[in-house]
């Protein structure tokens, strides 16, 4: 990886870890039989119990920390091997994140017009990765043509 | 090989500190609550926003937590409107929004109808018809024109009922209702506090009938 790079790992890295945390809290409230409430744009309740926030019986907070888990080891990988490809995988991954991340914010302002910050916090953390992803494959493209293959 | 165990065994450490951290956390916010800490569970005070009936200065506060679509709701309607009407010159009766969306898909719409009423005046009596019918539209796919109907039948203008429903403001009122819900831990509808206290809910008229009594009795 070219040394201007670097910087790609280390926010893939942090970012995930966010967005892993954020899922994962909203998993273990669902797990607990918890309900979420924020102080803050006051809709947790709504979209958390919402139809939309369980998928096949599987609630979508714990898809999304299985997502940002899986980007968070494929970068650890990455760092303990230096195999490129494991950061192509990672990157790879992230516009899955980023069109579920679209259609929950769709849901959220016009099928339930309520809004639920630890969603939008996945919203963002994974908007963060996919344009990271981006422009870590068009920096690629430039310094080594192959080494994305 | 030494760089390995590292970069794996601090991974390991953040990730499962992190979760235990986050499962404490989530764990927390539900030990905040009175009833964990050994009172009993508390729903917030009557206010100026809440639908009523009855004298502000009764000595007893019904607080009813409902679901408009619930059937145990509909069952305990006729119950607490016979005990309002007989006690209405001695307790005040407050209705709270408790949509449980989850299994109730038209409850939400229905306490907006409810609200949307109420911006005309006439909330009890959309909350009464919408009981009374309850069966008619728990299964509509869009109870929306049901609603406007329904409106027009208790004397409602159907143009600024329906102008109404959609109001954010509607809608923010059927969420704080619900969000203080959450707060007082309700769980299920209808639930009840008798003077800001949870009871357990009374299964017949009698019953409740004695509930309401010996709250209203004088203190010895």
């Amino acid at each position: 990886m070219p040394h201007n790079l670097r910087w790609f790992p280390v926010t893939l890295l942090l970012v995930s870890l966010v967005g892993f945390l954020d899922a994962a809290y909203l998993a273990a409230k669902h797990f607990l039989g918890l309900p979420v409430v924020c102080t803050f744009l006051g809709g947790c309740g709504t979209v958390t119990t919402s139809r939309f926030s369980v998928i096949a019986g599987i609630p979508v907070a714990l898809l999304g920390a299985c997502y940002y888990l899986v980007v968070f080891l494929l970068v650890v990988a990455y760092f303990d091997t230096k195999r490129n490809s494991l950061m192509v995988m990672a990157a790879r991954l992230t516009p899955v994140g980023f069109l579920a991340s679209l259609w929950f914010v769709f849901v959220q302002a016009f099928l339930l017009k309520a809004w639920c910050l630890y969603c939008l916090v996945s919203a963002v953390t994974s908007t963060i990765l996919f344009v990271v992803a981006l422009i870590y494959f068009f920096q690629c493209k430039k310094h080594e043509p192959t080494e994305t293959s | 090989m030494s760089k390995r165990i590292l970069i794996w065994g601090s991974t390991v450490l953040v990730l499962v500190g992190f979760v235990a951290g986050l499962a404490y956390l989530a764990k927390q916010d539900a030990a905040k609550k009175p009833s964990d800490t050994g009172s009993p569970t508390r729903a917030a005070d009557v206010t100026a926003s809440d639908w009523t009936k009855g004298p502000a200065d009764a000595r007893v506060t019904l607080i009813e937590y409902s679901d408009l679509q619930c059937p145990a709701c509909g069952f305990f309607y006729p119950i607490v409107k016979q005990v309002s009407t007989e006690y209405g010159d001695r307790v005040r009766f407050a209705y709270r929004h408790f949509p449980l969306r989850q299994i109730h898909k038209n409850a939400e719409l229905a306490a907006r109808a409810t609200e949307a009423a109420g911006k005309q005046g006439k909330f009890w009596e959309m909350h009464d018809l919408l009981f009374e019918k309850q069966s008619s539209w728990a299964q509509e796919l869009a109870p929306t024109l049901l609603f406007m109907n329904y409106a027009t039948s208790i004397g409602l203008d159907g143009e600024k009922f329906l102008s109404d429903f959609v109001l954010p403001e509607v809608r923010a009122n059927v969420e704080s209702d619900y969000q203080s819900g959450l707060d007082a831990k309700v769980e299920g509808t209808p639930t009840f506090f008798l003077n800001g206290f949870r009871i357990s809910n009374p299964q017949s008229y009698d019953e409740f009938k004695s509930v309401i009594e010996r709250a209203l009795a004088p203190q010895s």
